[in-house]
């Protein structure tokens, strides 16, 4: 791991990225490098660079605190958990930006861990000439798993740029018209007596000869299906052991000994904001837990409220809360930390279509948005000679991913989000102090506990993990003065809102102190006077 | 040369008398009867090596977590085929540092098979036909640590990251002592008017429970050691406690799932080292990873909710193979790890199975049945003291020796050592290593061993000829386990032909009934998902001319074979 830390000399090298005025689209990735440099000149922020992928590209990590930030309870904000998810890495930027720019105080209380793209192989993608909907690094991967690796990716079959889908008139095809927009097509419903009329693909040709259109792209493993929490093993973008990509070990390597992040916030396609995750008990119960625990749903909840409060975009179609290998759900289920995730933006109901990209399309119209589709094209294609192929269908990008003129406000409500979730953190505070005379020169020393925070200091999981640290309390003093009560001792967790009370009998005069804490949740210091 | 060897031999009559089944005047002498330091191993690989440079390679797959070659041991006949296109084991050892017999047992595998080729006609068949790849230890570090720092039979299990054991927010701040100084960490008594136990007047060794209305003398107070932070808790936070065998990326669940589990799989360099080495050597067909102690011949799944991955096919050939084993080995069992023994997610066998196809065991060394021929159960005090009486002397045991306590005032230290128990005690170790050779040698035999017959040629008419080949598995393992079928984990077999124009081509499903599968794209390549054991799949191919052509099977894991006309 290489630490750099930005001297003002240093700075001088790198120009100012304007990154309101000038921006009109998302940035590329070395404007994503200078804009991480540019945050990394303030001087609450560190810029560590943890890997390289196999790609060449730097997983980068903006550690931003004043003080002694190891020891004061974190955030960690993580963008581009998916490369074509191109508006996460904006929403991460922009929130460190503002974050050192404009609300500084926080870090009095706060420490935050920003990684702006996980996916930098893949990101690049949306700025190459020719454009697709990207997950995968640059990793050599035999995605239908054939015994050769990449041989048949897409092809830009109408010279675009883009690679969208295209539909060959089939009598046997699966796909029908839909009802809802002509230029949609679904699969049709047999059980409604409906046939197809249309086989769809990606826009591709059969390179390997074996009847299958794209199934094994040039690309590697997809960093957000690439964790261990239901590791999808042998799937396409997943590949054979999890956390295999080198990007994905550093990350964990790196969150494994930060032992102060208390809540993940992730912009991925998984939502538990809009709606919380559902608490299943038999799932819960499992030896492989594999729903969240009823505790830890009501912080959900609380969060989630929180997040409606000030995010103002109702949620639609909302369903995806979490998939095999992703992020989130590693971060709570294998990290045991409160993990919250959301795309950021999602096309809102418009006009009563129930298919998302008839509703997509009546949307985009409605707006003017004119760069939202191809239109279904005529073309010859060798692998269905005497068929009718077209080329067309909805863009890559614009169905996740706004205008860009959209992102501002979307990053302002994200940055009041997370913001909202640092004043929510676990706080402990020490009330009824107390020392009392027992004569002969003993004094019992009594105090209450607090924890001032709507949530508890663990997740309910959390407290089942070595990797999340109980709460340590010291009482310092030599052994021969201490008569009960423990030097040492630990505290499980203490829930929202919740008091533990302690006691000490200790002989003689002069100062004890008391250190109660742990990183995630901060600690204090009390000296005693005796 | 030829005098060379007659002289050899002739000196080797005038000192030694061959035991049947031992190689009786080896190149390399290593006494079975003793332990070695990863030093000790190391060495012994070498002077094999130097000795027979036309049979081994050495090499190190990687590195330890102290820095530590993770030193590998290829055994094949060079001079036949390459070895990584031959159909390969893989043994391991060592892998929870305290089960160390697996570095000897492995060692002598690589002893035995080279110093055996040069007379033994079944050795250089098997040579000729199987790799082996062999490394005796894989966690050198605290292998070494086991033999040369203060420990029990069952410390250090992990490697030599120190982690905070007691979550106390420090790491090893509380470790083993040695307090006589011996080398293993033992019991403490002390006498007390309220202890429960008394030593057995005949034989002071033993501590015997008193009748209910009996007045004891002394009590048990734990482990030698001290409370070195102060917690009230002796040798709480030493070296580890993470387990290297719950870091296999089969499965892999977290800590609070699965205890003593790390990061992710294969965050330990050591497995890290192993796995890369297994992804790049698809020949590896079958595997066993020693360890101890209890005399078992494991098999996965090591978890329940694993249960579907293994398949009625492929236990029915676990199954034959170590009912074989069971006779092989006296007093070893054939388990099933999830139900005989205890749940485990992310361990190695499962991660060879499951994500690699390959059939693995892992055999527990050691068994009691060895001292006495009986079955007194593990860990039978009763039977280890008589043990220690008749066969190995007062060896094993440290006498209770009183000590200066800075806790508990005067205490007797004693009990048995470190090496007793799980480990072979010196005269029982070469024999068991040569049995669960032998069984390793049995389970590499029956690795696939594939060839083509019964060609068959039937002229259609019009220059029109229809060529039917038999490719045999003459073994018991097939090409793929029904796990690798499933997912598709290994390619398929590829059998081709050349020197004929090929218009179509098949794979057989039953020749009698004309039953036929069409390969349309390159059908001269017919590919084959699975050549099962003791059976055969065919192949059919109509050709145009062709009086001479080769039909050539190429099998990850079955190696190649050919037939020519």
């Amino acid at each position: 791991m290489k630490k750099i830390l930005f001297t003002g000399l240093l700075l001088a090298a790198f120009s100012l990225p304007d990154r309101v005025m000038g921006q009109t689209d998302y940035p590329t990735l070395s404007e994503v490098n200078s804009r991480v440099a540019s945050i990394a000149s303030n001087g609450s922020a560190e810029l560590i660079t943890l890997t390289k992928t196999e790609g060449g590209e730097d997983i980068l990590v903006l550690k931003i605190g004043t003080g002694n930030m190891d020891e004061k309870p974190a955030i960690a904000v993580v963008g581009g958990a998916e490369g074509f998810h191109v508006l996460s890495v904006e929403l991460a930027l922009q929130f460190a930006e503002k974050l050192v720019n404009d609300h500084a105080d926080v870090l009095e209380k706060t420490s935050f861990y920003i990684f702006p793209n996980m996916s930098p192989d893949a990101y690049q993608q949306y700025h190459s000439s020719l454009k697709y909907h990207r997950r995968g690094n640059t990793m050599e991967l035999d995605h239908d798993r054939d015994g050769e690796k990449g041989e048949n990716g897409y092809t830009d079959l109408n010279g675009d740029g883009m690679i969208t889908w295209m539909r060959v008139e089939d009598s046997l095809g699966e796909y029908m018209i839909s009802e809802e927009d002509e230029r949609v097509l679904v699969k049709a419903d047999r059980s409604k007596g409906q046939s197809g009329s249309y086989s769809v693909f990606m826009e591709s040709k059969d390179d390997d000869d074996d009847g299958k259109f794209a199934e094994d792209p040039p690309e590697g493993i997809a960093f957000n299906k690439s964790l261990t929490y239901k590791f999808p093993v042998f799937e396409p973008l997943a590949g054979d052991i999890a956390a295999s990509p080198v990007e994905t070990r550093a990350l964990l390597d790196y969150l494994f000994e930060q032992w102060n992040i208390f809540a993940f916030v992730t912009f991925s396609p998984a939502n538990n904001l809009s709606t919380p995750l559902k608490h299943n008990s038999s799932e819960a119960r499992k030896r492989v837990v594999s729903s969240i625990l009823a505790g830890d749903q009501k912080i959900n909840k609380l969060v989630s409220d929180k997040y409606k409060e000030v995010v103002s975009q109702k949620a639609f179609q909302q369903t995806n809360q979490g998939t095999d290998g992703d992020f989130f759900q590693w971060a709570y289920f294998h990290f045991g930390r409160m993990s919250f995730s959301t795309p950021g933006y999602w096309t809102p109901e418009f006009g009563g279509k129930s298919n998302a990209e008839a509703n997509y399309l009546a949307w985009a119209d409605s707006l003017g948005w004119k760069d939202s589709f191809v239109p279904w094209t005529e073309i010859n294609h060798p692998d269905f000679p005497g068929k009718k192929v077209e080329v067309g269908g909805i863009k890559p990008f614009v169905m996740v991913n706004p205008p860009f003129e959209k992102v501002g406000q979307i990053a302002d409500e994200h940055t009041e989000f997370i913001l909202a979730l640092a004043s929510m953190q676990p706080s402990l505070e020490l009330y009824n102090l107390e020392v009392e005379d027992l004569g002969n020169g003993l004094s019992r020393v009594s105090v209450d506990l607090y924890n001032n925070s709507p949530l508890p200091t663990h997740t309910e999981l959390g407290d089942r993990s070595r990797w999340l640290r109980k709460i340590r309390i010291d009482m310092d003093l030599d052994d021969d003065r201490l008569i009960s009560g423990s030097k040492i001792a630990t505290l499980e967790m203490l829930g929202a809102y919740e008091k533990a009370s302690m006691s000490w009998v200790v002989r003689g005069k002069g100062d004890v102190t008391l250190k109660v804490g742990a990183s995630h949740v901060g600690f204090i210091t009390e000296t005693i006077n005796l | 040369m030829g005098l060379i060897m007659v002289t050899v031999i002739s000196e080797a009559q005038q000192k030694f008398f061959r035991a049947a089944g031992t190689p009786h005047d080896p190149k390399v002498e290593i006494a079975f009867n003793r332990y070695y330091s990863y030093e000790g191993l190391v060495e012994n690989l070498q002077k094999i090596n130097q000795a027979y440079p036309e049979l081994t390679r050495l090499e190190s797959i990687g590195k330890s977590y102290e820095g530590r070659d993770i030193m590998m041991i290829t055994i094949t006949d060079f001079s036949e085929g390459e070895a990584n296109e031959k159909p390969a084991m893989w043994i391991d050892g060592n892998i929870h540092s305290n089960e160390i017999q697996g570095g000897e047992f492995a060692l002598y595998t690589a002893w035995y098979l080279t110093e055996m080729f040069g007379d033994n006609t079944f050795i250089q068949e098997l040579l000729a036909d199987k790799t082996f790849y062999i490394a005796p230890s894989i966690n050198p570090d605290a292998r070494n640590n086991y033999f040369m720092e203060p420990n029990t039979a069952s410390s250090p299990r992990s490697g030599m990251m120190i982690l905070d054991n007691d979550g106390d927010g420090l790491a090893g701040e509380d470790m083993m002592d040695d307090l006589d100084g011996n080398g293993s960490i033992t019991m403490m008594i002390r006498k007390s008017p309220t202890g429960r136990f008394i030593k057995d007047p005949q034989d002071p060794r033993r501590l015997v429970q008193v009748e209910g209305d009996q007045k004891g003398e002394y009590e048990y107070l734990g482990q030698e050691g001290l409370d070195n932070d102060g917690d009230g808790r002796v040798n709480e936070d030493g070296i580890g406690y993470y387990d290297p065998n719950r870091d296999w990326g089969w499965n892999w669940q977290p800590d609070y799932v699965q205890r003593g589990a790390l990061k992710y799989p294969f965050t330990l360099s050591e497995n890290r080292a192993v796995m890369e080495f297994v992804m790049d050597h698809p020949n590896i067909a079958g595997a066993q990873s020693y360890h101890n102690s209890g005399g078992m011949i494991l098999r996965g799944p090591g978890a329940e909710e694993d249960v579907g991955t293994y398949n009625r096919d492929d236990i029915r050939i676990y199954d034959a193979l170590a009912e074989k084993g069971e006779e092989m080995m006296p007093g070893y069992r054939y388990l099933t790890v999830y139900k005989d023994l205890y749940s485990v997610f992310g361990g190695e066998l499962d991660w060879f199975y499951g994500n690699r196809g390959i059939f693995t065991y892992s055999n527990e060394l050691m068994t009691s049945y060895l001292y006495f021929h009986q079955n007194a159960g593990r860990g039978n005090q009763e039977e280890q003291l008589k043990v220690d009486k008749y066969l190995t002397f007062g060896d094993a045991f440290v006498d209770w020796t009183e000590y200066e306590h800075p806790t508990y005032g005067t205490v007797e230290i004693g009990g048995f050592k470190k090496n007793f128990g799980r480990a072979h005690p010196g005269f029982l170790l070469e024999q068991d290593a040569h049995r669960n050779s032998a069984f390793t040698i049995f389970h590499a035999y029956h690795t696939p061993k594939l060839s083509v017959m019964n060609v068959q040629e039937n002229d259609l008419g019009g220059g029109l000829k229809e060529i039917i080949a038999t490719i045999y598995n003459e073994r018991m393992i097939p090409t793929h386990a029904s796990q690798d079928l499933k997912y598709n984990i290994e390619r398929p077999d590829y059998v081709s032909i050349s020197g004929a124009k090929v218009l179509a081509g098949y794979v057989v499903d039953n020749e009698d009934m004309k039953q036929y599968s069409e390969q349309k794209n390159s059908p001269g390549k017919i590919a084959v998902d699975n050549i099962p054991g003791m059976s055969g799949v065919k192949v059919r191919w109509i050709v145009s001319g062709g009086n001479s052509y080769t039909i050539n099977v190429d099998s990850a894991k079955g190696g190649k074979a050919s037939w020519s006309k």
